[in-house]
């Protein structure tokens, strides 16, 4: 609906923390100072943020977006940068602490430890009684915010959609005499057109037809993706059993390693895969829209794809971001800040333009506009579109980290890279995870 | 021996009647200035350490209280296979790294004390990569020691060595990181060496020439045992250096391919701010901190000076 905010002040003018204090000194000093009139105090909602890349440039124009639009009401939003890796432990400490942010960053299905902590707060009532229109929100983006181990409750407010899909380097795809209009669909075209854009020297690869790297986030990736086209699942449905039909999965490994060994496509040399891609060492690279804004800045020719569709079932990694909101010692702040939440949501059009992903809102796709705002549909349509078959996201668990497969350095990317290397084989790989990843979803 | 009395000293004086065993005045306002120093060590220092001994025993992601376990976390750690690698992999670092710093900073210190034309800027230039902040070396070797585009490989190139995977391959992401490490931490090696040896008496090596030795024999049997402490000291210091490594790798490889790379201080680390899992963290760290122990007094033991 994006329509502009309609945050009732009465909420919004609640005092902060600090005004409480403030209040509660001036109230215990009463018999020694003369009364005056009280005087309104401005609303300050501590946010906390560990976007610090062009997507963060965006989410501070949204925050400024917010801040004077309700500049008038004396209500403001104070954007704090933590870094990534240490945001949560940060506010761990801070909400241990009592001294927690009003609202910050999650990724959806990430946060089970958190929500068993009761670190975040459940938002079903909070975000009705804000008014929050959550039948406009993807039915997956919802899904995918709930945790069915707590209460299936509701535990983040879904901002952006994100997926992994091939961008294709049109210059290489060119000197190749291939079609950039006509990208791979399937197993058999992908294999064409790597070994096409593939050069090599004295039988090694030195230039990777698809881009990869030897270890860490790339192969354990692409892993996760092939495995689950072909049929792999890392957890049932229920959350009982952990990898169904281990034998898609050790498939896909070999899958990966033949793009190394047998195809001879990609090179495990690569040490920094986005900056490879950005000079031409790649041809073929599947990353996600954060990626966009910075090829377009430096001018690389290139396109994006839906990605193929290599093991039965097209499917892709998926990732939600959105904003939760912290446990705090004064319950009444909750409605402030689930009330700028619906303002951010309802206006995050320029977000998911020019900031990142697509919108998990109907009403901002259909906007007629939705299409040619922000980065060229030719590079962003893939990954609004390539949303219907992203369905590889987190497993809502506490051990969740061990099964995520966007990581260079968790369990399971660790267990992959011996396989990438040589040094452990499939069916051990395959042993171990499954081992570690049901004692996780024994744990809950 | 005769039963005679030793007479006193006349400069002696006998305590005064009466304050014999009163004790010596102690200013108290001295406890206010060792405050300063000791209250912040012992809340910043002494406590966190009592409390992470605590932890090690317990279940705990800091919301909430520790939840006492027993020995579990100890139990685990053990079990953990990339614990041990962790552990192993120190190890190779040690062997990597604290000779390639003590070899080579003794070299460049005895290069500089010679007193060649230009070792004062060679004094600056060997000392120079320690000022520096670890992330930046471990970027700038990144790009050094890059497979395809590194100057490394492309140095190694030209005189027909192949292009070797340094940080990219299991059998040399060690090597890679140990080869930054020992040109980060060269400098304090060297700087000791150098202090040292111009502590050595002018004449013992003036003597040894007189009586013919050579330029070895003056280094094996004249310098070396002189500088006895100095190495034990530096030995120690980068042993125990090389056991906390964390920057380099965090940096230039993130502790693989395949773990390969990682060691105790980056798995720690992993577990404790990327896990939330801080009582086992904590147990791995006091693991660390007994095997760092051990294996210093260990090696004091060996290179302890001898009268």
């Amino acid at each position: 609906m994006n329509t502009k905010s309609e945050i009732t002040d009465s909420t919004l003018l609640r005092p902060s923390r600090r005004g409480f204090l403030a209040g509660a000194a001036a109230l215990a000093a009463t018999p020694f100072v003369p009364a005056r009139p009280a005087l309104a105090k401005p609303v300050e909602i501590v946010h906390w943020s560990w976007l610090a890349a062009s997507d963060g440039e965006v989410w501070a124009k949204m925050i400024d977006a917010f801040n004077t639009a309700h500049a008038s009401q004396g209500i403001k939003i104070r954007m704090e940068i933590v870094p990534e890796e240490q945001y949560t432990t940060k506010i761990l400490a801070a909400v241990a602490s009592g001294k927690a942010p009003d609202f910050g960053w999650g990724t959806a299905g990430k946060e089970a430890a958190l929500a068993r902590d009761e670190v975040i707060v459940p938002l079903d009532d909070l975000a009705k009684a804000a008014g929050l229109d959550l039948p406009d929100f993807s039915a997956a983006s919802i899904q995918a915010s709930r945790y069915p181990k707590y209460g299936n409750g509701l535990f983040m407010v879904p901002m952006d959609l994100m997926s992994l899909q091939p961008l294709l380097n049109l210059a290489i795809a060119k000197e190749a005499g291939l079609d950039g209009s006509k990208p791979p669909t399937d197993a058999a075209s992908l294999m064409e057109w790597a070994k096409a854009m593939t050069k090599t020297e004295g039988g090694k690869v030195t230039r990777s037809g698809i881009m990869m790297t030897g270890s860490g986030v790339q192969p354990t990736v692409t892993w996760g993706i092939v495995a689950a086209q072909m049929g792999f699942r890392r957890a049932s449905d229920d959350l009982k059993t952990a990898a169904v039909n281990p034998d898609a999965g050790k498939a896909a490994m070999q899958w990966v390693l033949d793009l190394f060994d047998k195809q001879k496509v990609s090179t495990r040399d690569v040490t920094d895969r986005y900056k490879a891609f950005g000079t031409g060492q790649g041809g073929i690279f599947w990353t996600g829209p954060w990626t966009l804004n910075g090829y377009l800045g430096q001018k690389l020719d290139f396109t994006a794809a839906l990605f193929p569709n290599i093991g039965g079932t097209r499917r892709t990694y998926s990732e939600i971001g959105g904003l939760e909101l912290y446990a705090q010692g004064d319950k009444g702040r909750y409605e402030a800040t689930m009330q700028a939440v619906k303002w951010l949501s309802d206006n995050s059009f320029l977000w998911t333009t020019v900031g990142r992903g697509a919108s998990p809102r109907t009403s901002i796709l259909s906007r007629p506009d939705y299409k040619t705002a922000g980065a060229p549909w030719s590079v962003r349509g893939p990954f609004v579109e390539g949303m219907s078959f992203a369905t590889e996201g987190e497993i809502p668990v506490v051990a969740g980290p061990d099964f995520t497969i966007y990581s260079g350095g968790n369990f399971l990317a660790k267990t992959l890279d011996g396989v990438w290397a040589g040094k452990t084989s499939i069916d051990q790989a395959m042993a171990q995870i499954q081992e570690t990843w049901q004692r996780g979803l024994d744990e809950g | 021996m005769t039963d005679m009395a030793v007479p006193a000293p006349e400069t002696a004086v006998a305590p005064p009647p009466g304050r014999r065993h009163e004790r010596p005045r102690v200013d108290r306002v001295g406890y206010l200035f060792v405050a300063f120093f000791s209250v912040p060590f012992f809340l910043f220092n002494i406590l966190p350490v009592l409390f992470g001994v605590y932890v090690a025993f317990t279940r705990w992601s800091i919301v909430g209280s520790p939840r006492w376990v027993g020995t579990e976390n100890f139990t685990r750690a053990f079990a953990d296979p990339w614990v041990t690698v962790a552990f192993q992999n120190a190890l190779i670092y040690g062997v990597l790294i604290v000779p390639g710093v003590t070899v080579l900073g003794l070299a460049f210190a005895l290069f500089v004390s010679r007193g060649y034309p230009l070792s004062g800027l060679a004094r600056t230039l060997f000392f120079a990569p320690n000022v520096v902040s670890a992330t930046v070396i471990g970027l700038v070797w990144v790009w050094l020691l890059d497979t395809q585009f590194g100057l490394v490989n492309h140095y190694l190139g030209v005189v027909g060595v192949s292009a070797v995977p340094w940080l990219t391959s299991t059998d040399w992401s060690l090597v890679g990181v140990s080869i930054a490490s020992v040109w980060w931490d060269l400098g304090l090696a060297f700087v000791l060496f150098l202090a040292a040896l111009q502590d050595i008496p002018a004449d013992l090596t003036e003597a040894a020439l007189v009586d013919g030795a050579g330029r070895w024999q003056r280094l094996f049997f004249i310098v070396l045992p002189q500088l006895r402490p100095v190495i034990s000291m530096v030995v120690t210091l980068q042993l125990i250096s090389t056991f906390r490594i964390f920057s380099q790798v965090y940096v230039m490889t993130n502790g693989g391919p395949a773990g390969s790379s990682s060691s105790p201080i980056y798995y720690i680390y992993t577990m404790a701010i990327v896990r939330n899992l801080f009582g086992y963290a904590s147990a791995i760290a006091l693991l660390l901190f007994i095997v760092i122990l051990v294996i210093t007094l260990l090696q004091r033991f060996l290179l302890k000076e001898r009268a």
